[in-house]
C-alpha cells in the first residue's frame, strides 16, 4: 500500500502507524504471558460455542437450498437442543424451534418484507 | 428568546403522533432489554437499526435514544429482584437493591432506584440542553489538527479508564482503527485491506460488528450456564419511600446526577463506570459507611441516578463537537452517519429538530418510564421469569435475521459471527469492546484530520503543537499516560468495585 509522504499522506500512513502500535503492545503482552502465571486455552469451554457458530453459517448455505423455514427449523432445534438441558427436552426443541421459524417467517418475511432467499429446493417442490 | 423558539420546536417535533409513538416503545423496549439479563442495550440497539431505516432520523434517534436511557430504568428491577444485573450497569444495584430487597423494602428500593433515575434524568437533559449550544459554538473554530488531537486524547482517556488492562485496551483501540480502514480509501480510491473480497470493499460495517460483539459473544457466553433465574419471591408492597428514605437518599441522588453527568462527558466514561464512581462516593460520603452492602438505600439511589445522568452527559460530546464518548453514543453516531445526519458542531444549527426534538422527547420517555416502570412492576416480574435457556437461541436469531436484513446478504451474517467468536475470547481474555467500536467508529474521522493537518502543514507535525486548543489536549493526553506508568497501582476509583456477580 502506499504510505505517501508527510507532506502528501497516502492510503496507508494510518494503517502502518495503527499496525505498529498494535504489534508492539502485542508483542509485550505475548512477553508478559509467557513469563507470567501461565493460562490455557484449556478452561474454556467451547463446544457447544462451536457447534454453534458452525450451525450458523451451515445455516447460510441451507438457506439458498432450502429457503428460509426450513432451514430456520433446522437452526433452531440445533440452537434449542444446545440450551436446553436434561431428558424430555426434545418435545420442547421440536416445539421451540417450529414456532420460531413460523413466526419469524410471518413477522420478517410477511410483514416486514425481508426478502430471504426461497430456495432452489423448495421451487421444485411447488 | 431564541432559547424558548428552540425548546418549543423540540416539544413541536415531540408531540407529533409518529415520534410520540417511537418515544414510548423505544422506552418500553429499553425497559424490556434492561429487565433481561443476557442481552445488553448495545446488542439490542444494533438488531434494532435496521428497523429505522424506514423511518425519519428525528424518529430513530428518539426511538434508540429512548432504549438507551430505557434500559437504565429497567436493569434495576433484575438488580433488586434477582440479584443478576440485568445490565451492565446496574452491577452496583446488587449490592444493596437485593439486601433490601430480603428484608421485604424490594417495594421502596423499586421506588427510589425508578424516582432517582426520573430525577437525574430530567435534571441533566436541563444541563445537556445549556452546555450543547455553547460547546458547539465552541467548536466551530476547530481545524483538522483539533480534531486530530481531541480524538487522541479522547481514546488516551477512553484507555485509561479500561477497567482491566490499559496495554490491552489500547490494542483494542489501535484494531478497531484498523478495522476503520477496510474498504476504499476516501482520498485516493484505493482499496485497502480488501484480500480480494468485494464484499470488503465498502469496509465492514458497525452493525455486523456491534451485533457481534455485544449480542453474538453474550449468547456464546452464556448458553453453558444452567442456572435458573428466581426472583426473590417477596411481597412488592408499598413502591412509594417514606419520608425517612427521601432524607437519606436527596443528596447521593443530588451527588449522582452530578457525578454521572460529568462522568458522561468524559470519554470512555460508561453508565456502569459513572454508577462504580457514584456508590464509591456515597459511601465515602457516609456516616455509616458500614450499612453499605447491607441494604442501604443511598447504594441503590446514587448508582441508579448516575447512570441515568451519564447517557446525558454522554450526549453533550457527541452533538456538540460529533465525538461519541461511549458505545450507547458511537452507535447513536452510527445511526445518524446512517440517516445522513453528519455529527458534529454543525448539526445543532443544521438540524435543530434531531437535538431539540430528542432533548425534549427524554423529559418525555422520562415521565413515560417511570409509569412504564411503576404502575407496571408486576409485569416486568413475570418478564423475568422467562428462563435464559429459551431466550438465547432467540437472541441470536434476531441477531441473524438483522444482520442478514440490512444488506439482504449472508455476507455481513458471517462478520458478525466472527465479530460473535472474537467478543467471546476477548471477554475471557480480558480486553474490552469499548475502545475497540470507539476507535471503528472515530476511524475516518482520525484518518481524515490528521491527513489534512499534515497536508496544511507541509509534512510538518509541528502543527499539533502550535495551536493552542491542540497542544493543551495533547498535553493532556501526555499526562495521563504520564501518570498511569507513574501511579499504576493508585488507581483508586477501580478498587471499590464489587466482585463479580
Amino acid at each position: 500500500m502506499d504510505l505517501g509522504t508527510l507532506r502528501n499522506p497516502g492510503p496507508g500512513f494510518l494503517p502502518l502507524m495503527m499496525a505498529s502500535v498494535l504489534a508492539c503492545f502485542s508483542l509485550f503482552v505475548l512477553v508478559r504471558g509467557l513469563t507470567g502465571p501461565a493460562r490455557f486455552l484449556k478452561e474454556i469451554r467451547w463446544m457447544s460455542q462451536a457447534v454453534m457458530v458452525a450451525s450458523v453459517f451451515l445455516y447460510g448455505l441451507l438457506l439458498d437450498l432450502a429457503g428460509f423455514l426450513f432451514s430456520t427449523f433446522v437452526l433452531m432445534g440445533v440452537l434449542f437442543a444446545l440450551s436446553f438441558k436434561g431428558k424430555g427436552r426434545w418435545p420442547r426443541v421440536l416445539f421451540f424451534a417450529a414456532a420460531t421459524a413460523l413466526l419469524g417467517w410471518l413477522v420478517f418475511s410477511v410483514t416486514l418484507k425481508v426478502p430471504f432467499p426461497r430456495g432452489h429446493l423448495m421451487a421444485l417442490w411447488r | 428568546m431564541e432559547f424558548f423558539g428552540n425548546i418549543l420546536t423540540g416539544f413541536q417535533t415531540t408531540f407529533q403522533p409518529i415520534n410520540l409513538f417511537y418515544c414510548f416503545v423505544g422506552c418500553l423496549i429499553g425497559t424490556l432489554i434492561g429487565v433481561l439479563p443476557g442481552i445488553g442495550p448495545p446488542g439490542a440497539v444494533s438488531i434494532l437499526l435496521p428497523v429505522t431505516f424506514k423511518i425519519s432520523p428525528v424518529s430513530s434517534i428518539i426511538f434508540l435514544s429512548g432504549i438507551f436511557y430505557g434500559a437504565m430504568y429497567g436493569g434495576s428491577t433484575t438488580s433488586i429482584l434477582v440479584n443478576v444485573p440485568g445490565e451492565a450497569a446496574s452491577v452496583v444495584t446488587c449490592l444493596d437493591g437485593y439486601q433490601m430487597a430480603r428484608q421485604g423494602r424490594a417495594g421502596p428500593a423499586l421506588g427510589i432506584a425508578a424516582f432517582g433515575s426520573f430525577i437525574a434524568g430530567t435534571f441533566s437533559v436541563i444541563a445537556l440542553m445549556f452546555l450543547s449550544t455553547p460547546l458547539s459554538k465552541f467548536a466551530l473554530a476547530f481545524g483538522p489538527p483539533e480534531y486530530t488531537a481531541l480524538i487522541i486524547l479522547g481514546i488516551t482517556i477512553l484507555t485509561y479508564l479500561a477497567q482491566k488492562s490499559m496495554v490491552k485496551a489500547l490494542m483494542m483501540a489501535a484494531f478497531g482503527f484498523l478495522l476503520a480502514y477496510i474498504g476504499i480509501d476516501m482520498l485516493t480510491g484505493k482499496a485497502r485491506y480488501t484480500f480480494g473480497f468485494p464484499g470488503l470493499m465498502d469496509g465492514v460495517g458497525i452493525l455486523p460488528i456491534a451485533m457481534g460483539l455485544f449480542g453474538v459473544a453474550e449468547v456464546l457466553e452464556n448458553i453453558d450456564f444452567s442456572g435458573e433465574v428466581s426472583a426473590l419471591k417477596t411481597r412488592l408492597g408499598n413502591l412509594f419511600p417514606n419520608r425517612q428514605d427521601w432524607r437519606a437518599t436527596w443528596k447521593p441522588i443530588t451527588r449522582g446526577t452530578f457525578i454521572g453527568f460529568i462522568v458522561g462527558i468524559i470519554p470512555g466514561g460508561s453508565a456502569t463506570l459513572a454508577s462504580f464512581v457514584s456508590y464509591a462516593t456515597e459511601k465515602r460520603c457516609s456516616k455509616h459507611p458500614e450499612r453499605f452492602g447491607h441494604g442501604a438505600i443511598e447504594g441503590v439511589a446514587a448508582p441508579e441516578s448516575s447512570n441515568n445522568a451519564a447517557f446525558s452527559g454522554g450526549l453533550v460530546p457527541l452533538f456538540a463537537l460529533g465525538i461519541p464518548s461511549s458505545v450507547p453514543c458511537a452507535l447513536l453516531f452510527a445511526a445518524m452517519m446512517i440517516h445522513g445526519v453528519q455529527p458534529g458542531p454543525f448539526l445543532i444549527p443544521e438540524h435543530p429538530d434531531i437535538f431539540w426534538g430528542l432533548v425534549a422527547s427524554m423529559y418525555l420517555g422520562n415521565i413515560m418510564l417511570l409509569i412504564i416502570n411503576l404502575p407496571l412492576i408486576g409485569m416486568w416480574v413475570q418478564v423475568l421469569r422467562i428462563p435464559p435457556r429459551i431466550l438465547l437461541p432467540l437472541i441470536l436469531f434476531f441477531c441473524i435475521v438483522g444482520a442478514y436484513a440490512a444488506n439482504n446478504s449472508f455476507f455481513d451474517v458471517g462478520v458478525m459471527m466472527l465479530f460473535g467468536v472474537l467478543g467471546f475470547l476477548m471477554k475471557r481474555f480480558d480486553y474490552e469492546p469499548a475502545p475497540l467500536v470507539l476507535a471503528f467508529v472515530l476511524g475516518p474521522i482520525l484518518e481524515n484530520s490528521m491527513r489534512q493537518s499534515l497536508k496544511l502543514s507541509g509534512g510538518n507535525f509541528g502543527i499539533f503543537f502550535s495551536r493552542p486548543v491542540s497542544l493543551t489536549l495533547l498535553v493532556m493526553a501526555g499526562l495521563i499516560l504520564l501518570s498511569y506508568f507513574l501511579f499504576k497501582k493508585q488507581r483508586a476509583v477501580l478498587d471499590d468495585k464489587p466482585p463479580e456477580t
